[in-house]
């Protein structure tokens, strides 16, 4: 459905002919949805002018910044933000980095690295935005969700451009939040991403001490680099543990001695998936470190900014491991694969390896919050995987789940999927159910409740169990939006 | 294998833009992450490489629309192959051969692209790539006393390839090429006007049936020579010889090198002693028919298994960029008295294309242009006073352009280098 | 129109309706510059509901309610009346300390429960609250949360909304709500019931619904409850001072011990400061101290928790020798007669008798803000020059530098110290604090929490969140009853 010709004109007259297509032939590239055009705007005055155009003409639209999945409807414009991919500031003494939606987590943490800063890169992997919200590997150590996030340059929906906390105040990136309210509570809380209100167009992440090498020095070629150099004061291990309880005791209190870089909750399945370069590999390597654990573990990384200090958090790891019956799994100790599991870890975050390689798609429920919690419910959601893995419907992960302690264990993140192949519609169909079942569960149960479903389960069924946030939503939405053209009311399922 | 084939492969992108960057390993600041010329520089997604596969499995969904922004698309494509490597470091997956094969499509389709369509004309008229302008293809070698592989029974067939036979300014390669490997006491010949060209470029620029047809006539030709190894200082011919040929049947048992792999050997044996050259720091070009398109072709036929997972039986084997001829020009250049070898930031299988492959050059030299300036840029920074390379085409347009924008760059092929050094 | 008494009186009880006139004039002006308005009526309800009913009976006779939590003095000027006719809403009795979670690291309290009532149950239970630096005896915890207050751990402010985890607020539409983790599903009682504590803060949806109510100064709604993070009791901690003359040097070894995490309690006080927080209620003690200490001085506490506590703080003090040797500074156990680790117990609990801002000369005015690390010196000196323009030296008032968020900038707040009963005082602190705030805008200092009125100046630089948060406020308080005439509202 192209754009008709004075609407194609206005647009056109934004960002210049060569930034605007609304061919339908070529639409399919873009998430396979019948988009009504794709414009690349090139800086903030350009979003502003395409977004008021989009309010002009009710146009429904909505932006990406490096654009892994999404689920659009069809006739939307869609900004994609690929042309803004600066990064604005590396300030070093205030520990905060500002850049643009298209810079890449990779490109911020290569030039993060040089300076011994780091930034937490998310689970979607280093080629996404590093101005995600998310969860990754550091999240341990570095924090998650928005709360990394500190002033953002933000285009309303109606297209006014707000610049939150210090940056509208006195032009700075230090701080998001007032004077007074803070503006963030409408733009910036967990994953999933549902549709945000309008666009983000420049936004300062909070930056972490890097105590590892200014860069991996790596021998090898694709898809196997490894690292030429262990690098000082810093370890990666994999401990399994006989029950799960040992192994959430262990990871509390190694979130509490405060001494981990990285605990990643992974199943060996995920481990697998990270240190092979094929789905042969992988499925040959998951059954070996089957063998090797004894239950559920998770992956530790720890670094020191001093040799003692190295010395004093390996000791403590290894007392709290010793305490739960731990066990390190020997694979990851071959210095080989240890040097893989760091440098993905902290470098890219493989993690195609661990959802798209061997089926093509996975479906997810991930959680965020009170881990403890999350884990019993994550306990039933495995389960109810192995009748599918039995049935060939997924991929074997041994109905694993994953997760870890966030904040040194003061909060959490959980997650569970099913990997399965996209052109299997019984895959598929019996995917969704185990999803949809699961999650109902969880909300029956009071664990948690998802708000990422359809606008009408928002309505229904999540909103009214959840404080009635979505009527408080819409009002906001509305104030915000009043041409609606942000689509189903702001809420939106992450996968079609 | 036609389009249809790839249809799991091509379902299988998760659209995670990996495609788009080196391997994520190997981003080494801001600057230099890309490495896919298509999409950096006309932006929307569809150049992608992931892009591309989601038009071509909607095409075969629902039918293919050969509309003006579609044609665009698939002719501003290097096929480099840069993110069929970037994408196998995750993925299990065909990137670039279904890439290939949409193009191949159009042009079965009717579809071919006018000024690629002039070029294959020229090929099927003259057996050359490039305007042969009344020239003859053996002119280079004028009284060198070069032996006909032909005529007399050599150990090696030196196969010089159409850019270096017929452009003046490339002739230099050629002539330096011989004269190492006479100083070697290499037995080689060459096919002087008889060698007709490989075919390849027809390949990458979607004439199927062109390139087969010129392949028949160039194996005939080698073959006629009883060589049992061909070598050319060209990466483009190289890589048609080596990989292409074999894909299709037609390599038999013949021993494909590139110059730098034989000079490899010939240094490490003793019989090329480099004893004089200039101070310089160098970078290298790694051209992409030599690097991450120049490996080896895996045969292999097998079936998807059933269930959840895109694994074959019997397993299927991926070619990912690992066995390219990346280390042979780099030991040669250690080897130089003189010469200083600094990397770029994308080097090896990840190496920004100079520009000039999948026809681009032909069908938009704008394009290959702007992604040889890239190129010059990347080089530049690395604080080199030469960038070499192994490929004609590159260093061709490596001089073209920076004669047009300028820069103090200057440009080599490896060949010349060693040919100054011994 | 308004709230007619005999329904306030059914709503909260007869007991606790005050209208007495040392009640009204009580709550009609406090330590601050704000210009004293006398409330209509004072209630202090018991619990939600009550507050609920509350709001519900602004709302209708369109009555402005003013919340308050802790008890006097107040010092802001926010929870005195901007209008006349209000009913000012003392939550001080709502004191249940609902829960302390050691294994969650986590408390819920409601809002009349101060510092002093909480750390001790705490601390029974093995954890401690990342506090204020020495909250006066009578603030709320809640309160202090609320009003985004630093506290003196930055490597545990993750955020600027830490401690606070989840809320659960009366807006002023008279609907409630519970954010985050607490919004549901279920009752926090069924929430209880299956293991769930309230603490994780987003939520629900894409909205972070705690920043909201978090620095209104109670003009969206009414908190009812609230939960915050707390850090775990450490086994072994050694405290440290560090003197110097200039505070760029101080500053640069802050962010490095917040960097490297090496430290919790960590912030620099000038010489002034320094001895009021340490002052004994004795005379001329704090002026002996203040005589003795340098311009500047760091201080910082090493900690070690459950395993290996003593080779911890050992680790990080050698570290931290390593970082003083290259900056040349010296961290030390005790400077100019003020032990490092007296001063950690002291901030350790709410401030002593009398409220330490009170201690030099009776009554203290504030000018606070957030500043980038590298700006502080420019701005100290600013109003350095400005202080002394109106016969102010440097060590007359106090300065307070606290690291906020993790190293990525600093709360800064300058203690201009008056005496009540000298007008010449009063009106030089006032003049000085107008002119500082403007001053100091202008070069780069960010005002987030705004008061008083350097509220309006603050609040107009920003036009456009100024219209979004207008807009909002209209979405939560419809009415405009709650807490009229503070901020931009």
């Amino acid at each position: 459905m192209a754009l008709d010709k004075e609407i194609y004109a206005a647009f056109a007259g934004v960002v210049g002919e060569e930034n605007i297509c609304d061919d339908p032939a070529l639409m399919p590239a873009y998430f396979f949805t019948d988009f009504a055009a794709v414009v690349l705007p090139k800086s903030t005055a350009e979003v502003q002018a395409v977004v008021r155009l989009c309010n002009q003409f009710r146009l429904q639209f909505r932006p990406i910044c490096t654009g892994w999945t999404g689920f659009f409807r069809p006739g939307t414009v869609l900004l994609d933000l690929r042309r803004m991919d600066q990064i604005v500031e590396i300030n070093e003494k205030n520990m905060y980095a500002v850049v643009e939606p298209y810079v890449t987590s990779a490109q911020l943490q290569a030039e993060l690295f040089k300076r011994g800063l780091c930034t937490n890169l998310k689970g979607a992997g280093a080629q996404c935005s590093a101005m995600l919200r998310g969860h990754g590997h550091l999240d341990q150590s570095m924090g998650a969700d928005d709360r990394n996030h500190l002033a953002v340059e933000w285009v309303t929906p109606d297209g006014e451009l707000v610049r939150l906390g210090s940056l509208g105040s006195v032009g700075e990136w230090f701080s998001g939040d007032g004077p007074g309210p803070s503006l963030r509570s409408l733009i910036s809380s967990v994953v999933p991403p549902s549709c945000t209100p309008g666009v983000f167009t420049k936004v300062a992440m909070k930056l972490y001490h890097w105590p590892g090498p200014t860069r991996y020095s790596l021998t090898g070629y694709s898809p196997r680099y490894l690292l030429a150099e262990k690098p000082p004061n810093m370890m990666a291990r994999y401990y399994s543990f006989p029950t799960l309880d040992q192994m959430w005791q262990a990871e509390i209190k190694i979130g509490e001695a405060e001494i981990a870089l990285e605990l990643m909750g992974f199943n060996v399945a995920m481990v697998a998936a990270n240190i092979t370069t094929s789905n042969e590999e992988d499925e040959a390597m998951f059954k070996r470190l089957s063998q090797e654990v004894q239950g559920p573990g998770f992956f530790v990384i720890i670094a020191g900014n001093s040799p003692d200090d190295f010395a004093y958090k390996k000791k403590v790891l290894e007392t709290i491991i010793a305490e739960n019956e731990g066990m390190s799994l020997k694979s990851v100790e071959d210095p080989e694969i240890e040097g893989i599991l760091l440098t993905q870890c902290t470098r890219i975050s493989a993690s195609v390896r661990e959802t798209f390689r061997p089926g093509g798609n996975f479906k997810s429920i991930p959680i965020m919050g009170q881990r403890d919690l999350t884990i019993r419910w994550a306990v039933g959601a495995g389960q109810a995987k192995l009748p599918l893995i039995e049935q060939g419907l997924i991929a074997d992960d041994g109905g694993g789940f994953f997760g870890w302690g966030v904040e040194h264990g003061h909060l959490g993140k959980t997650e569970i999927f099913c990997k399965f192949s996209p052109l299997n519609p019984e895959a598929r169909k019996a995917v969704d159910a185990w999803a949809e079942q699961q999650s109902n569960r969880a909300l029956e149960e009071k664990y948690f409740a998802l708000t990422m479903g359809p606008p009408e389960q928002i309505d229904s069924k999540v909103g009214p169990a959840l404080s009635n946030y979505h009527l408080w939503w819409y009002k906001v939405l509305a104030t915000l939006d009043p041409n609606e053209v942000i689509p189903d009311k702001g809420v939106s399922k992450l996968h079609p | 294998m036609a389009l249809e084939e790839y249809a799991g492969d091509m379902s299988m992108c998760c659209r995670c833009s990996a495609c788009k960057f080196v391997p994520l390993q190997q981003v080494k600041g801001f600057k230099h992450a890309n490495v896919c010329p298509s999409i950096s520089r006309y932006n929307f997604h569809f150049y992608s490489g992931g892009g591309r596969l989601n038009l071509g499995y909607a095409g075969l969904k629902n039918g293919f629309q050969y509309v003006p922004r579609y044609l665009d698309v698939l002719y501003n494509c290097q096929l480099c192959g840069a993110c069929d490597v970037s994408c196998k470091y995750g993925m299990d997956m065909e990137v670039l051969r279904p890439i290939q094969e949409m193009r191949i499509k159009a042009v079965e389709d009717g579809h071919p692209h006018p000024a690629l369509e002039t070029v294959v004309s020229r090929m099927r008229a003259t057996g050359s790539m490039v305007p042969v302008a009344g020239r003859k293809r053996g002119d280079w070698a004028e009284g060198l006393g070069l032996r006909n592989a032909l005529e007399e029974k050599v150990e090696i067939l030196y196969h010089v390839g159409c850019l270096t036979s017929f452009d003046p300014e490339r002739q230099k390669v050629a002539r330096a090429t011989a004269r190492v490997l006479d100083r070697a006491g290499v037995s080689f010949g060459v096919l002087g006007e008889a060698e007709t060209c490989c075919g390849g470029r027809a390949y990458e620029m979607g004439h199927q049936a062109d390139f087969l047809a010129q392949a028949a006539k160039s194996k005939e030709l080698v073959e006629k020579t009883g060589v049992k190894t061909l070598v050319t200082s060209c990466a483009t011919c190289y890589q048609v010889y080596k990989v292409l040929y074999d894909r299709f049947g037609l390599k038999d048992e013949l021993e494909v090198l590139h110059i730098t792999q034989l000079l490899e050997r010939l240094l490490g044996e003793g019989r090329l002693k480099p004893s004089r050259g200039q101070e310089i720091t160098v970078t290298y070009h790694d051209p992409c028919h030599l690097g991450r398109l120049g490996e080896p072709w895996i045969h292999w036929q097998g079936k998807k298994i059933p269930g959840d997972r895109f694994v074959f039986d019997p397993p299927k084997p991926y070619r990912r960029g690992t066995h390219g001829v990346y280390e042979p020009p780099r030991r040669v250049l250690a080897a130089l008295p003189g010469v200083r070898l600094v990397e770029m930031d994308r080097i090896k299988e990840y190496a920004w294309c100079g520009g000039s492959c999948g026809g681009v050059i032909d069908s938009n030299p704008e394009f290959a242009e702007w992604t040889a300036a890239e190129r010059l840029a990347e080089a530049t920074c690395t604080g080199a006073e030469a960038i070499v390379t192994a490929s004609p085409w590159s260093e061709k347009l490596f001089a073209q352009v920076l004669a047009k924008n300028g820069g103090d760059l200057a440009v080599y092929d490896i060949v010349e280098l060693v040919d100054q050094a011994v | 129109m308004m709230i007619e008494r005999k329904k306030l009186a059914e709503t909260v009880g007869e007991s606790n309706l005050y209208d007495d006139e040392a009640t009204l004039e009580a709550y009609s002006r406090d330590m601050s510059f704000a210009n004293p308005t006398r409330p209509r009526f004072v209630v202090k309800p018991h619990t939600a509901t009550e507050v609920k009913e509350l709001v519900k009976l602004a709302r209708e006779t369109n009555t402005p309610l003013v919340p308050v939590s802790s008890g006097a003095p107040h010092f802001r000027g926010d929870t005195v009346p901007s209008t006349g006719g209000a009913v000012v809403v003392d939550l001080s009795e709502m004191k249940k300390i609902v829960f302390v979670d050691r294994a969650r690291r986590v408390a819920m309290v409601e809002p009349g429960v101060t510092f002093g009532e909480l750390i001790p149950v705490a601390r029974e239970e093995g954890i401690r609250l990342n506090m204020p630096l020495l909250p006066r005896s009578t603030k709320s915890v809640v309160g202090s949360m609320l009003e985004r207050e630093p506290v003196v751990m930055p490597s545990y402010q993750w955020d600027v909304s830490d401690p606070l985890a989840c809320l659960e607020v009366v807006f002023g539409t008279g609907d409630d709500f519970r954010t985050g983790q607490a919004a549901g599903p279920g009752t926090v009682e069924e929430q209880w019931a299956v293991g769930g504590r309230q603490k994780a803060p987003y939520g629900p949806h894409v909205a972070a619904w705690h920043r909201l109510v978090q620095g209104a100064q109670g003009t969206m709604g009414i908190v009812t409850w609230a939960s915050l993070r707390c850090e775990l009791l450490p086994q072994v901690q050694e405290a440290f001072l560090v003197g110097s003359a200039r505070l760029g040097p101080l500053l640069e070894m802050a962010r490095w011990l917040i960097r490297l995490r090496l430290v919790n309690e960590c912030f620099v006080l000038s010489g002034l400061d320094l001895a009021a927080v340490s002052a004994q209620a004795r005379p001329g003690h704090l002026q002996r101290l203040r005589s003795a200490l340098p311009a500047w001085t760091l201080f910082y506490v090493v900690a070690g928790y459950e395993y290996f506590p003593e080779e911890r703080v050992a680790v990080n003090i050698k570290d931290i020798s390593a970082l003083g040797q290259r900056l040349g500074l010296e961290p030390v156990p005790a400077l100019g007669g003020i032990s490092a680790r007296e001063l950690m117990k002291t901030v350790q609990q709410p401030s002593g008798e009398p409220y330490w801002k009170l201690r030099y000369k009776g009554g203290c005015e504030d000018v606070l803000f957030l500043a980038p690390f590298d700006r502080l010196e420019v701005l100290t000196e600013l109003v350095a020059r400005l202080a002394l323009e109106d016969g102010l030296t440097v060590g007359e008032y106090g300065v307070y530098i606290q690291p906020t968020v993790q190293g990525t900038s600093c709360h800064c707040e300058f203690n201009f110290f008056y005496d009540p009963d000298d007008a010449q005082d009063v009106l030089r602190v006032k003049r000085l604090v107008a002119a500082a705030v403007r001053s100091l805008l202008d070069a780069g200092a960010f005002f987030s929490r705004p008061y008083g009125e350097a509220a309006g100046i603050v609040m107009n630089r920003d036009a456009a969140s100024l219209d979004i948060l207008r807009r909002l406020k209209k979405i939560f308080d419809p009415a405009a009853v709650m807490n009229p005439g503070k901020l931009c509202f």
